[in-house]
């Protein structure tokens, strides 16, 4: 193989000695051997063996690739990609303003961030979310299991009940009003203990415990593999105090989002993340901005900012990369994170087939 | 810096090896350097088999001159320039992506960097029927949002189809056909980057014709993704890899003859300095043509957003173009 000795994952310094020897490319490594590779470099036979391994590795799985199989890399046609995404579900947050600029919902296999200031509804739509993940795909859900990260010790449980009830008590009525047998298999083992038994919950007081989660997360993921959405719930709080070295900051919360993204990606899961706001000081105004700087804003996919305007809540979409950036307004009611305005009733009997999770409403439910 | 082995040339054997070793002659660059008649008294060699030696091996390891007029042929006959799909960006980088080069986007979050990235992407292989590789660093590659593209771009094109019975169809054949025409790799680590650009590059040169066609653009978004993490601290290990890539970059650009097009974050130096490009000043003279993406508030109207481009770098234009972008 030709792949240059740079480019192979090696140590820093075993590189730094190989340059020097006079080893380009991975061929040439392979051919020297381990004992003439620790004689000429001056390692042990171990570390030679070792490394040797790495390379081997490396360039086999090169060759696999090259010759046609498929093997672990994520490579595919757009096409495949287009057909992929069509059969991939959403996750809904009831208010269907916002499911509607999302494009059908938060979306799995990327991360979304949702940025605000204090009380604006950061945490309720995230334990929605952790409620809405678990919905039966008959009402249009995903089926799967969240896992709550949670840096603030926001997470209050007796709101996830009331949030879980309402949304139990809301499929139910679907249920009724459309008397499907599927439906009703699904509703037994969507319970009120079982969306509770489905939440997984972690709690982070630093940065290095919200590193090492992340870190570990592949591992618990491949043991609940039905786990769809994954939320860190301030993701700010960690990295804005007592951090003097902003560089280390910038690197640590680059190597995260890389992590987060691999993620998301091998297990089909959404990454839902909340930042804080902070204030920056031009010429003549200042503005809210998202925290953390300039580089994490690259980081997420799709960038949600909720903000106040007179006392109505409103939600911005403000970087997507299928969406056109528009805001809306939304409420936060003792059910949940719910619309303004309830949507329009539709009498026409298409009305309840096109959409399973939404159902007529009645007179006396509107508020 | 290439190790001295036997049978590296003809006349090299394990013998003479062992002997210049022993006078500290150990690598191609040390051999090709020094006195031979001092080499051939001090290991007791012929001189003419060591003259001959080196001359095989100047010729295997010395890049050979070549005059401008012969380059300027080559270049002619070999360059093309591909279409980005929006006339406003092919003005600003006179008339399109030129093959060969490394041409750079960037911009803030929200500009709409993966936005251009994925027109060029539909433009080239819808339009010129050619092979992209999009390398995804970040997971922003929306294959719905680049089927609306081709859609867009199929309408304007209906003229021609106009005669063709089944327009529709055709159309959505097309479409077909082109989105079978991207390849998407994903990679979230410079290792594995490092790893898909070579076996690009093995297949390439193996002309393995059936998997990757006729290939013309490399897009890579986003490259700051996979270098920032290894960037800063006291080891210089991130700069070592983030040359490497470079290197990597504009061989398969030059060899191949291909447009390979990267997009980059935009940095402040302090909370209130102006925006310059991440990866610092090594990176800038990579590619050899630098856009900057900008979305602008309308101030008469908030609903809308004006996209404005501006040329920050080029070798064919003068710098400080603006023009307005519209993404569909």
């Amino acid at each position: 193989m030709q792949r240059e000795v740079g480019t192979l994952p090696l140590a820093p310094a075993l590189r730094a000695r190989l340059a020097a020897a006079g080893f380009q490319t991975a061929q040439e490594l392979l051919d020297t051997g381990p004992c003439g590779l620790s004689k000429e470099i001056g390692i042990s036979r171990e570390e030679a063996l070792e490394a040797l391994q790495v390379v081997r590795q490396e360039c086999h799985g090169d060759a696999a690739r090259t010759a046609g199989e498929s093997g672990a890399t994520r490579r595919c046609t757009a096409l495949e990609l287009l057909e992929e995404e069509q059969t991939q579900g959403f996750i809904i947050t009831f208010c269907s303003a916002l499911d509607n600029i999302l494009g059908g919902g938060v979306q799995l296999t990327k991360i979304t961030e949702i940025c605000g200031a204090p009380g604006v509804g950061k945490t309720q739509l995230c334990m929605q979310l952790a409620v809405d993940v678990q919905i039966p795909e008959c009402f249009g859900g995903v089926a799967g299991e969240a896992v709550f990260i949670d840096t603030e010790g926001s997470f209050m449980v007796d709101r996830v009940v009331d949030i879980a009830a309402a949304c139990v008590q809301h499929c139910h009525l679907i249920a009724e009003a459309q008397q499907e047998q599927d439906h009703w298999e699904a509703l037994e083992t969507f319970s009120l203990e079982n969306i509770l038994s489905h939440i997984y919950y972690f709690r982070c007081r630093d940065y290095i415990e919200l590193l090492a989660q992340v870190y570990l997360l592949p591992e618990f993921l491949s043991e609940h593999s039905k786990v769809r959405l994954v939320v860190i719930d301030g993701i700010a709080f960690p990295f804005r105090h007592d951090f003097e070295d902003l560089s280390l900051r910038t690197r640590l919360l680059n190597g995260l989002a890389q992590q987060l993204i691999i993620v998301a990606n091998d297990h089909k899961a959404a990454v839902v993340l909340t930042n804080q706001m902070t204030t920056r000081i031009g010429q003549s105004q200042s503005m809210l901005i998202p925290a953390l700087g300039e580089s994490w804003g690259h980081a997420a996919t799709v960038r949600l900012i909720f903000h106040w305007d007179n006392s109505q809540r409103l939600a911005t979409l403000y970087k997507s990369p299928s969406q056109k950036e528009s805001t809306i307004a939304y409420h936060i009611t003792s059910h949940g994170f719910r619309d303004v305005q309830p949507p329009a009733v539709t009498h026409s009997a298409e009305g309840t087939e096109l959409n399973p999770r939404k159902r007529p409403r009645t007179e006396e439910e509107e508020k | 810096m290439v190790v001295l082995r036997a049978g590296l040339c003809p006349g090299l054997t394990e013998d003479m090896i062992q002997l210049l070793r022993a006078s500290g002659i150990r690598t191609v660059v040390d051999f090709v350097s020094s006195d031979l008649e001092d080499v051939a008294q001090k290991c007791s060699l012929s001189y003419k088999a060591l003259v001959a030696v080196r001359r095989v091996l100047l010729a295997q390891f010395s890049a050979f001159p070549a005059n401008g007029a012969d380059l300027y042929e080559e270049l002619k006959s070999s360059t093309a320039i591909l279409p980005t799909g929006s006339p406003s960006l092919d003005q600003l980088l006179d008339s399109g992506l030129y093959t060969g080069e490394v041409t750079e986007l960037m911009g803030a979050p929200g500009s709409g960097k993966t936005q251009v990235c994925l027109g060029i992407a539909a433009s080239v292989s819808l339009g010129l029927k050619q092979h992209v590789v999009f390398l995804d660093s970040t997971a922003g590659f929306t294959a719905s949002r680049l089927y609306q593209m081709l859609q867009a771009q199929t309408e304007d094109e209906e003229e021609q189809a106009r005669q063709v019975l089944g327009r529709l169809r055709l159309c959505f054949v097309l479409q077909l056909e082109a989105l079978q025409r991207i390849q998407v790799v994903r990679v979230f680590s410079i290792y594995e980057l490092l790893s898909a650009l070579q076996e690009l590059r093995d297949r390439l040169s193996q002309q393995v014709v059936s998997s990757v066609g006729p290939l013309k653009v490399v897009v890579l978004d986003s490259v700051s993704a996979v270098i920032y993490p290894l960037l800063g601290g006291r080891q210089s290990e991130g700069l070592a890899l983030m040359m490497q890539l470079s290197r990597e970059l504009k061989t398969l650009a030059r060899e191949f003859s291909l447009a390979v097009v990267v997009t980059n974050q935009v940095t402040r130096d302090s909370s209130t300095g102006p925006l310059k490009p991440a990866l610092g000043r090594s990176w800038s003279f990579v590619p050899s043509t630098r856009v900057l993406l900008e979305s602008r508030e309308a101030t008469w109207d908030k609903a809308t957003t004006r996209r404005v481009a501006s040329l920050a770098k080029s070798p064919r234009q003068p710098t400080g173009i603006q023009v307005e972008l519209d993404i569909g």
